[in-house]
């Protein structure tokens, strides 16, 4: 990087404000995916809208990448400095702006907490839908960025259907805002594209949420079963029942026996082959009779035992071992990768064999922890990456997995977006055109390719198309990823020791 | 009354038969003198590939009123005859449809298995799907939502000819951009939507209609606060004005909508339900109809609507009225200017001559600016619905 650009960015910022030591920097080499890192050239902490602006039109004056970064909780690399330049670290931009309880909605920044709005609006029986199981830790900011999901997105919708309006700064470091508070959408839906676009369009740097009602009743009850297709078939008959279930998890034996042997213990049955976590709010009235619905399709599909939670301590205890199941997987080996995929839920099944399957061949143990109401899985394929075999292997299964879910007419990614972790495999989803006209977009906001570059799109088309202008870095990262993704030695890497986030 | 204001009664292309635009073969007095209609996407693809003039697409016609004036018309691609359902699936809550399949065809096939796609837009079930994502056509429904929260995917033909699609066939998708939701609201000028994907949910187990008039516009103001403050959470609540008639609709579970209905605010409710529900929606339909000549969608706050109205006291309206969105009858451009001073609005309906000196969006610097980027990456020639979008925002 050339020295003046320091200079530039502390002519806008506080030396407080920039880090440029080389072992300070290690903190931002990678996000909640360990597996890529780059170190980027200077990490820059923000706290207004027009410093955000002045930092992105130096990097424009020098032609340097840069790229914004939230709480660093995502797991597809969308964070990662894949070519170096300036990280735009929002963390301290982190206030709730105003909670209009008469209009329903928040005005928040973007280093704001997820779970803050939440508790922020709880005095006023309001709340802020979308609850990526990282809610304790990950950014509002970040969640435009991925349009993050979690498990209550079945029935209330991802992040895009609660973002009612944006401040950005451009690629090109102007500030704009788009939308209203009604959520009015006027002429194209630019919000709606530039939320889940993973921080390659736009930074935003202020977000109005619309806030919910909290719902005035929520029952929550476990069924466990002898077999995945029963457990399947219940999640098709709830939903064929027109049952709108507001959450409806998959956990099977391999994440009770790791949740019961862990702190997150939630008392799920011990025998299971497989267990269905299912919630329905609303008003109270009728909730009884759509509970007891459900317990009667449970049984209908012969789950052995339903347990419908009595109280809220009970229905936390449920909800603990589900998300804490990710922490849980440290019981049943060193190493893990969570994996996120979408199918068509009445595949699930079949799906879930094959990946059983997989298992066996590979050697490799898998764990399914999963929203099963909406098809997403996340397979944990569990290893140990002191031996270098498992790494290879996991590898070649992973690609197995994500080709499988395409198959069936799923996709690649149903919450934790593509980044830089699964670019390589959009050709399986898309065409040639589809990434085009893709890539044509990704260029009104993005014209020289500088913010947040290397994701999203095949390596190849990222480096013909938008341009050269990376360092030398680009090269060794993308021989790296090469390497990763055929399995040879050069590319094992240890992968997160337990995912610090999913959805 | 001005043929260039008015949708054309019912769906004129629906049979795929007789095409009758706005009464006489015109859009915006611009002659469709050449009209094709493909029988599949490889067709439509075909088509646009071999026209090296100015493209408009067309579906049942019911929006042809909003937007910018067309400018030319040197093909006119009709796609009522892609009107099939090309996969349902029940047990994933998806739908995938082509282009010129209408809302009342969808429905039908939806009901069978007790789902529906929850929207109702003013132009009715003989709009089709790809006419109402391009227009964003919305209605009462609002309040639970328009037609972008539906949509998981799309595949359109480009200007070139060339067919490609974002996001995907699942209700849950976070792969590669959300192209869909540019095109949505769009009006056919950065690419021609020929399928599109669905989520669906499933039918309300029941629902209610309650509705009350009430004495003048601070009464109405009031009842409508008083159901925003109550527990009941209406999936519709329309405002109708000069009458100052509030209609809230529940849906929800039998006990749930019993419940909601013993805890509306103290008024003296009206309840229909079943046939007598559906044909009172049905009648507010056709009052937007009437609105005339213009009509003016002005964009509030959530609680603003009782603002809008007592400031322009327009002669008749019709207000999401806990979605702050008010649609107003306006007579002049002078009163869209004024009401633009202070709000956000968009003109949903006007006779050519407004939409000729009035930008129809009343786009921002901001907006503008990226939508015509959008406009030139998509279409440089700017053949693609000549002047209806932004294209024609800011030339009048």
């Amino acid at each position: 990087m050339r020295t003046e650009i320091p200079a530039k960015l502390r002519q806008i910022l506080e030396p407080a404000s920039i880090v440029e030591d080389e072992t300070e920097l290690l903190v931002y080499e990678c996000d909640g995916l360990p597996l890529f890192k780059h170190k980027p050239d200077i990490v820059v902490f923000p706290a207004t809208t027009e410093q955000v602006a002045q930092i992105v039109r130096v990097a424009n004056e020098y032609r340097i990448p840069f790229l914004p970064r939230g709480a660093g909780t995502g797991l597809s690399g969308g964070a990662l400095a894949a070519e170096g330049g300036i990280l735009i670290e929002l963390q301290r931009m982190n206030r709730i702006l105003t909670i209009d309880v008469e209009n329903r909605f928040a005005v928040v920044q973007p280093g704001v907490v997820n779970l803050h709005i939440s508790q922020a609006a709880a005095p006023h029986g309001l709340y802020y839908a979308p609850d990526p199981s990282s809610q304790m830790s990950c950014s509002i900011g970040g969640n435009v960025a991925e349009n993050s999901g979690g498990p209550h997105c079945l029935k209330y919708g991802m992040t895009t259907n609660h973002i009612l309006a944006i401040e950005a700064v451009t690629a090109e470091g102007e500030i704009i805002r788009l939308g209203n508070p009604a959520g009015e959408m006027i002429g194209m839906d630019l919000i709606g594209a530039i939320v889940g676009s993973e921080g390659t369009f736009a930074i935003v740097t202020e977000i109005t949420v619309r806030l919910l009602p909290k719902p005035q009743a929520v029952k929550t009850m476990l069924a466990a079963f002898h077999s995945v297709e029963e457990c399947s078939q219940t999640v098709s008959d709830v939903i064929a029942a027109g049952i709108v279930p507001s959450a409806m998890e998959f956990v099977d034996a391999k994440t009770i026996e790791a949740v019961e042997a862990s702190v997150y213990k939630a008392g799920y049955p011990h025998d299971a082959v497989a267990a269905l976590l299912i919630e329905v709010d609303g008003f109270g009235e009728g909730l009884d009779e759509t509970a007891r619905a459900i317990v009667e399709i449970c049984r209908r599909n012969n789950a052995y035992e339903v347990r419908v939670a009595k109280d809220d301590d009970e229905r936390a205890r449920l909800w603990l071992g589900r998300k804490g199941a990710f922490g849980a997987m440290g019981r049943l080996a060193p190493d893990m990768i969570t994996m996120d995929a979408v199918i068509p839920r009445t595949r699930l099944p079949e799906v879930l064999a094959a990946i059983d399957r997989m298992s066996g061949r590979y050697g490799l143990a898998v764990a399914n922890v999963f929203h099963a109401g909406d098809g997403n899985l996340h397979p944990l394929i569990l290893f140990d990456s002191r031996y270098p075999d498992q790494v290879d292997k996991i590898l070649g299964m992973s690609e197995e997995i994500m080709k499988l879910c395409v198959a069936v007419g799923g996709s690649l990614s149903g919450e934790h977006g593509i980044g830089y972790e699964k670019k390589d495999f959009m050709d399986l989803v898309f065409s040639e055109p589809d990434l085009d006209t893709m890539m044509r977009v990704k260029r009104v906001f993005n014209p020289t390719g500088l913010l947040n570059p290397a994701k999203i799109f095949p390596t190849r088309r990222g480096c013909t198309e938008i341009g050269k202008h990376g360092t030398t870095s680009t090269a060794e990262i993308g021989k790296r990823v090469e390497a990763v993704l055929l399995g040879s030695p050069a590319g094992r890497g240890r992968y997160a020791e337990g995912a610090p986030d999913e959805g | 009354m001005d043929e260039d204001r008015r949708p054309s009664a019912g769906a004129p292309s629906n049979d795929g038969s007789a095409l009758s635009p706005q009464g006489e073969g015109l859009i915006d007095g611009i002659p469709l003198a050449k009209v094709v209609r493909p029988e599949s996407i490889e067709d439509l693809s075909e088509i646009i590939a071999n026209e090296k003039g100015s493209i408009v697409p067309l579906g049942a016609r019911t929006q042809t009123y909003f937007g910018n004036p067309l400018r030319n018309a040197d093909c006119v691609i009709d796609l009522s005859s892609l009107r099939r359902i090309t996969e349902y699936n029940p047990a994933d809550l998806t739908v995938h449809v082509q282009a010129g399949v209408t809302l009342g065809q969808l429905q039908q096939a939806l009901i069978e298995n007790n789902q529906f796609l929850p929207l109702d837009p003013w132009n009715g079930p003989n709009a089709t799907m790809g006419g109402i994502a391009a227009a964003n056509a919305q209605g009462p429904f609002r309040a639970v939502g328009t037609i972008r929260d539906w949509i998981i995917g799309m595949k359109v033909v480009e200007v070139t000819g060339r067919i490609s699609k974002a996001g995907g066939r699942v209700v849950k998708n976070v792969t590669g951009y959300d192209l869909h939701k540019l095109y949505t609201g769009s009006i056919g000028t950065l690419a021609i939507i020929a399928e599109v994907s669905l989520k669906l949910r499933a039918k309300f187990g029941r629902t209610a209609t309650s509705i009350a008039k009430a004495a003048d516009v601070s009464s109405a103001a009031q009842l409508v606060a008083s159901v925003r403050h109550s527990a009941i959470e209406p999936v519709a609540c329309e405002w109708v004005g000069p009458e100052n008639e509030i209609w809230v609709r529940l849906g929800e579970h039998p006990s749930a909508v019993d419940w909601q209905l013993k805890n509306l605010p103290p008024a003296d409710w009206t309840i229909l339900e079943g046939r007598e529900e559906s044909a009172a929606w049905e009648r507010l339909r056709s009052r937007y109809d009437r609105l005339a000549p213009i009509v003016l969608r002005i964009v509030g706050l959530p609680i603003s609507a009782h603002e809008i109205i007592k400031e322009y006291r327009p002669p008749a309206w019709i207000a999401h009225a806990v979605n702050g969105v008010v649609l107003a009858e306006v007579r002049t451009a002078a009163d869209i200017w004024r009401v633009r001073e202070k709000y956000r609005a968009v003109i949903e309906r006007a006779p050519l001559e407004i939409r000729r000196n009035l930008p129809s969006f009343g786009l921002n610097d901001a907006e503008y600016n990226l939508m015509n980027k959008m406009k030139e990456a998509f279409d440089p020639g700017g053949r693609l619905n000549p002047g209806r979008h932004v294209d024609g925002e800011r030339n009048q």
